[in-house]
């Protein structure tokens, strides 16, 4: 037995009452339900290294067999249960200090049913200057995905991940630690999965780094989506931002929890967060719940906020007033709420693949 | 459609707001080329008429008509009076952050004058164009509508869409606040560009006579407390800015 399934074997069930597992808890995203089990037939989902428009990378290696562990502490539960499930399953993608391309990479993940788990470990050199693309999709049961990452000294790194998968139940974990002075653009698109319990995790433990984290979901029909998202400033001049957007329509839940924390000594940190939930129908709810932990005095400032309304009357009758028809002008309300963070992930390329990839989904928002 | 119908008739217009009677049987014509003018001081009911021709759900019709070009609007959303061919270009501008310039010119333009307008060289060289009457740089096109505009920008994107959609019925509520004097001017371009020598009406809702030196019209309407208490050609304006209003308030009594 290995050291994260005796661990995970070692813990009770994650109480309700905790922040992470009010909305979701662990045994309903499980993948059978039954706490203590830990599945033995875990396949792999298949996993493809390219440039976005499909051509082959250079430089930039993606390997298997290296063993990564999780660069910080996050929860437990599903760290435990993750490394235990992707024991072998792990993949390093390695970008060397100083590389740079302008066109993105793209990770493809496909998933083909079962109970799949895979862990992808990031490592970005120092200097280096990439936008990685991480593309889920294809008919899922179960996934598993832990996603870990270590961004080195200088670089700047965009990072993007897109959740299509159909049907099936995502659980993902990631954990990010930010170098020094690097940028960091961490995005999130999800546009499928039944049910997505998401823990996401940021510690910016060296001075000068800097993150800027997008969310950008459609929530239809019966869809349950859970994020949670934890940014934890312990160095000076450490600046983060968050903005989330879901759209929610059919009879959908939508769940964002935030967590941002500044700890003694993250002199002039500078952080805020934002949730903005958009209701398309009665039937549909969003929960955003941010919080706010901070220990040191000395900040340049730390706020959060929470939005949750309807369409804007007035945006619409604006819209209206313009010819857009009511079904018209929803759907361009909608597509720019959405928008308005997909704009913010990357380039103009990168905006043009998000959206192509994101386009199918907002019809099914209004049913 | 009569061959003689004006552009716009309203006819003993009535109407409220959460229950509050606001307009007072209005009567109003505009016939094609014109340009009307209606001032009056805040409060006294400009907006709603502006926003009630639009259709705008929040205001109730208690009676009268509104006709454009002879046929009944009262039964029509905003968005089937837009491409009817009404225009209203908003006091305070709606910011929409995600939806772009461009994309959004071009849909609006191809929901209100037809797929075709809103292709290819006629459609570009038309914007090229209408930037260029009312100052609008071509980088505009990538932001956002009306997100982060200043005041003068909001309102010469309204002219700039003015410009574009050429409606049969102008509405221009207030388009003159907040503007400069060199605002003033160009959005006054803008609008003599859209307006003078095409078979569209126009309908300038104001506060002052300023931007009507620049904007001629036809007629000028005194608007007091809900109803029209004067009528008269431009040198009406020129009298309502020596004297203000004061003197026609005993005629809205009057009638009270």
């Amino acid at each position: 037995m290995g050291v994260s399934e005796e661990l995970y074997l070692s813990l009770d069930e994650p109480p309700t009452s905790d922040h992470l597992w009010r909305y979701t808890p662990w045994k309903k995203i499980h993948p059978t339900g039954d706490f203590k089990e830990i599945p033995r037939d875990v396949k792999s989902p298949r996993v493809n290294l390219t440039y976005v428009d499909g051509e082959p990378v250079e430089g930039v290696t993606l390997e298997t067999g290296k063993e990564a562990g999780i660069p910080f502490e996050g929860s437990p539960t599903t760290d435990s249960f993750l490394m235990a499930i992707t024991k072998g399953n792990s993949l390093v993608l390695s970008i060397p200090g100083k590389w740079s391309n302008e066109k993105p990479l793209l990770i493809d993940i496909e998933t083909e049913g079962g109970v799949e788990a895979l862990h992808l470990h990031i490592l970005a050199g120092d200097l280096s200057e990439a936008t990685i693309l991480t593309r889920i999709s294809g008919p899922c049961e179960w996934l598993g995905l832990l996603r870990t990452a270590e961004t080195g000294k200088g670089s700047i790194v965009t990072d993007v991940v897109v959740s299509k998968i159909q049907g099936g139940s995502l659980v993902r974990v990631d954990a990010l630690r930010a170098g020094r002075d690097s940028t960091i653009t961490s995005g999130t698109v999800s546009a499928g999965s039944q049910k997505t319990k998401a823990d996401i995790r940021y510690l910016l433990d060296s001075p000068g780094s800097s993150l800027n984290v997008l969310g950008s979901l459609l929530s239809a029909e019966k869809m349950h989506l859970d994020h949670h998202i934890e940014i934890n400033h312990t160095a000076p001049h450490t600046y983060s931002r968050l903005e989330w957007h879901t759209a929610c329509g059919g009879a959908s839940t939508s769940v964002g929890t935030g967590m941002l924390r500044i700890e003694k000594g993250a002199k002039q940190a500078d952080a805020g967060q934002l949730f903005h939930n958009l209701l398309l129908s009665k039937k549909a709810s969003a929960n955003s719940i941010p919080e706010l932990e901070v220990e040191e005095s000395d900040v340049v400032g730390c706020g959060h906020g929470t939005a949750n309304g309807p369409v804007d009357e007035s945006q619409r009758f604006y819209l209206m007033a313009r010819g857009f028809s009511e079904q018209e002008s929803e759907d361009a309300l909608i597509a720019a709420f959405l928008n308005s963070t997909l704009t913010e992930m990357g380039g103009q390329d990168v905006h043009s693949w998000l959206i192509s990839a994101v386009e199918d989904a907002l019809v099914n928002l209004n049913n | 459609m009569s061959e003689y119908a004006p552009v716009l008739s309203l006819e003993g217009l009535h109407v409220g707001i959460g229950g509050t009677s606001i307009l007072h049987g209005i009567d109003l014509e505009i016939k094609r080329g014109e340009i009307h003018a209606i001032m009056g001081r805040n409060g006294s009911g400009k907006t709603t008429a502006a926003s009630t021709i639009m259709g705008h759900p929040d205001y109730e019709i208690e009676s009268g008509s509104i006709e454009l070009d002879g046929a009944d609007l009262l039964e029509l959303e905003p968005w089937e009076r837009a491409r009817k061919g009404v225009f209203l270009s908003f006091q305070y501008p709606q910011s929409v952050p995600g939806l772009q310039v461009g994309h959004f010119l071009r849909k609006s333009v191809a929901a209100i004058r037809g797929d075709e307008a809103a292709k290819g060289a006629p459609f570009r060289n038309a914007l090229k164009s209408a930037m260029e009457e009312v100052s609008i740089p071509r980088s505009f096109l990538s932001r956002y509508v009306n997100d982060g505009f200043s005041g003068g920008e909001k309102k010469r994107f309204e002219i700039l869409q003015l410009m574009l959609l050429k409606p049969k019925l102008a509405i221009l509520d207030e388009t003159d606040s907040g503007l400069d004097i060199d605002g003033i001017r160009v959005v006054s371009r803008g609008i003599n560009a859209a307006i003078r020598g095409s078979e569209s009406g126009a309908l300038i809702i104001t506060h002052y006579s300023r931007i009507l030196e620049h904007v001629k019209p036809d007629y000028v309407h005194v608007l007091i407390k809900g109803k029209i208490v004067k009528s008269g050609g431009p040198e009406l304006a020129l009298e309502l800015e020596e004297k203000g209003y004061e003197w026609l308030e005993s005629d809205a009594k009057e009638d009270d």
